[in-house]
């Protein structure tokens, strides 16, 4: 366990140490900074406008954190052939998985949290500007989409280290991941599209399509189930049944991919 | 002059720049106006192409929405059908990305039942917000609305408006609005009671203009109307023309017509402008103010 967590630590302090670190809290910066601006644009919803605003930088911040940092510390090793002298160390192969994704996993949180509180700060200020027109706002509903964007992109990152511990190149594991990151978010809108319109019309739809749909859901992750934006844009009610779901998918689909990476990642021969 | 040369090309091709930079954002600018507005991709795919970000797509989309009626209007340009057609549709999208955001309702209300003439358009976008914003009465409101003053159908009117009385927050004049609705429908009077309510309910300066012209040219509508009744009461008959109440007394003056139309009387003693309570009558067919002939 010691060694797990050592692991973890060198692995957040390198990707902290990371200089597109800067270039992604810049633009996340400049994200909150145009939310300021565009807000007055609005008629009445400025309060939606402003969480979906910060939500989505969010999330991009996020996006760009695990494909631009998380693949490198994944990769480095691998690439630099730096593994043989981490693996020659008292140290299972299972043990550095988990020890690379739990430093990737601190890293972004640190990462996400300082945003997150640069985000509160935007949202503060334009409640102070506009208290007229954040109605069904609520600071709950807010952390609690915030939060799921944590779990999101904890989500993403098990891909990444998944993918890394089967594939040798970074440049492969960075275009599968993407490739996962943009299914996952739209295979729900696909799955309800295909059921509401085919059923609609009662037309048949092959049943080769409709089974590698079904399988396709199962193996990616459906990262709509992270996505709270709605609610606390609006101020809706989130059931606490819901919250658990979606924690309890996000953690149980990680440790799935954090197992077989590291089934995988033993038995693979490095030259 | 070996190393004055290459500062000498910069600054030349640095010249060059600024004026293909003025040619090409001037032909821009011819080209954009040529081009025909646009195209909103379906819901259904821009849902999907919005990788989970689609609150912050309707925000654009709404945004988009936004300045290309204020570029028009700003211009002095009248928008045609088409671009209608486009509003109706991108605004429709918009709701579909989120139905929850109420910018696009009010929208909706604003131009499409407004200046385009197209309240059934709005009403079909209000109606489907019902079923999200299951609290707000606006939108119920002005449903009823579009079709108390728009399309003439009273009876589904008073239903609305009922219906938006029973939502929190709404005004309590509005239940006893609906149940007279079905008996008053036509006065002028419950008119101004309906734009007394969207003025107050209304930060938007354009519409706050056109919504107080419209109050003005009512409010007028509605002293001839009250002289009117007197005059039938006291006489027993209607005046053959306005001019009689002003003659026999029941009326200083006649109260002008902030459209710039003539006031007349109806044979079933409804009071009309010729201007109809609209700047530009041949642009919006669809809007009747008062029955005509």
């Amino acid at each position: 366990m010691k060694s797990v967590f050592a692991l973890a630590t060198i692995t957040y302090k390198e990707g902290i140490r990371n200089r597109s670190l800067f270039g992604i809290a810049l633009l996340a910066l400049f994200l909150f900074g145009f939310n300021i601006t565009v807000a007055g644009f609005f008629m009445r919803d400025v309060g939606k406008v402003t969480v979906d605003m910060n939500l989505s930088a969010l999330s991009f911040a996020g996006l760009l954190l695990v494909f631009f940092v998380g693949v490198n510390l994944m990769a480095k090793d691998i690439d630099r052939k730096t593994i043989h002298l981490v693996l020659s160390k008292p140290i299972s192969r299972a043990q550095y998985i988990w020890g690379k994704y739990l430093g990737i996993q601190f890293f972004i949180s640190v990462s996400l949290l300082l945003l997150f509180v640069f985000s509160c700060l935007t949202v503060g200020l334009l409640l102070n500007l506009y208290p007229n027109y954040f109605i069904g706002f609520s600071w709950t509903n807010f952390f609690i989409a915030c939060f799921f964007v944590l779990v999101k992109f904890s989500v993403l990152a098990a891909i990444v280290v998944f993918f890394s511990s089967i594939t040798s190149s970074s440049l492969i594991t960075l275009i599968f991941s993407i490739s996962s990151y943009v299914v996952g978010i739209t295979i729900e809108e696909v799955v309800f599209y295909l059921r509401s319109e085919f059923s609609a019309q009662e037309k048949i739809i092959s049943e080769s399509l409709q089974t590698f749909i079904d399988i396709v859901s199962y193996m990616i992750p459906n990262f709509a189930v992270f996505d709270f934006t709605l609610e606390a844009a609006h101020g809706l009610v989130i059931t606490s049944q819901r919250i658990f779901l979606s924690f309890g998918y996000g953690a149980i689909y990680i440790s799935i991919l954090l197992m077989l990476a590291s089934l995988i990642f033993s038995r693979r021969e490095f030259n | 002059m070996r190393r004055l040369l290459p500062i000498l090309m910069l600054l030349v091709t640095i010249i060059v720049y600024g004026f293909l930079f003025q040619g090409v954002w001037e032909s821009r600018e011819l080209v954009r106006a040529k081009t025909p507005v646009g195209y909103t991709i379906p819901s259904k795919f821009s849902r999907i192409l919005a990788l989970g970000n689609q609150g912050v797509l309707s925000d654009f989309l709404f945004l988009k929405i936004a300045t290309f009626i204020g570029g028009k209007s700003g211009s002095g340009e009248l928008l045609n059908e088409e671009d209608w057609q486009f509003v109706a549709q991108s605004l429709d999208a918009v709701i579909d990305l989120d139905p929850f955001f109420v910018d696009p309702y009010m929208l909706a209300e604003g131009l499409l039942a407004w200046d385009a003439g197209k309240p059934e358009e709005a009403n079909q976008l209000l109606i489907k917000g019902m079923k999200y914003r299951t609290w707000d009465w606006r939108l119920p409101f002005f449903t009823g609305f579009n079709y108390f003053y728009f399309l003439k159908d009273y009876e589904t009117a008073s239903g609305f408006i009922m219906q938006a009385s029973q939502l929190p927050g709404s005004p309590a004049y509005l239940a006893t609005l609906g149940a007279r609705l079905a008996y008053y429908g036509g006065k002028s009077k419950t008119a101004l009671l309906f734009l007394q309510q969207m003025l107050a309910d209304t930060d938007d300066v354009m519409m706050k203009k056109r919504l107080q012209k419209r109050l003005q040219a009512l409010e007028s509508a509605v002293v001839i109307e009250e002289a009117l009744e007197k005059f039938k009461i006291q006489e027993g008959r209607l005046p053959k023309e306005l001019s009689e109440l002003v003659s026999s007394g029941y009326l200083v003056m006649l109260p002008s017509d902030p459209y710039g139309g003539k006031w007349g009387i109806l044979k079933n003693g409804r009071v009309f402008s010729t201007s109809k309570f609209a700047n530009a009558p041949q642009e919006n067919p669809k809007i009747k103010q008062t029955p005509s002939k």
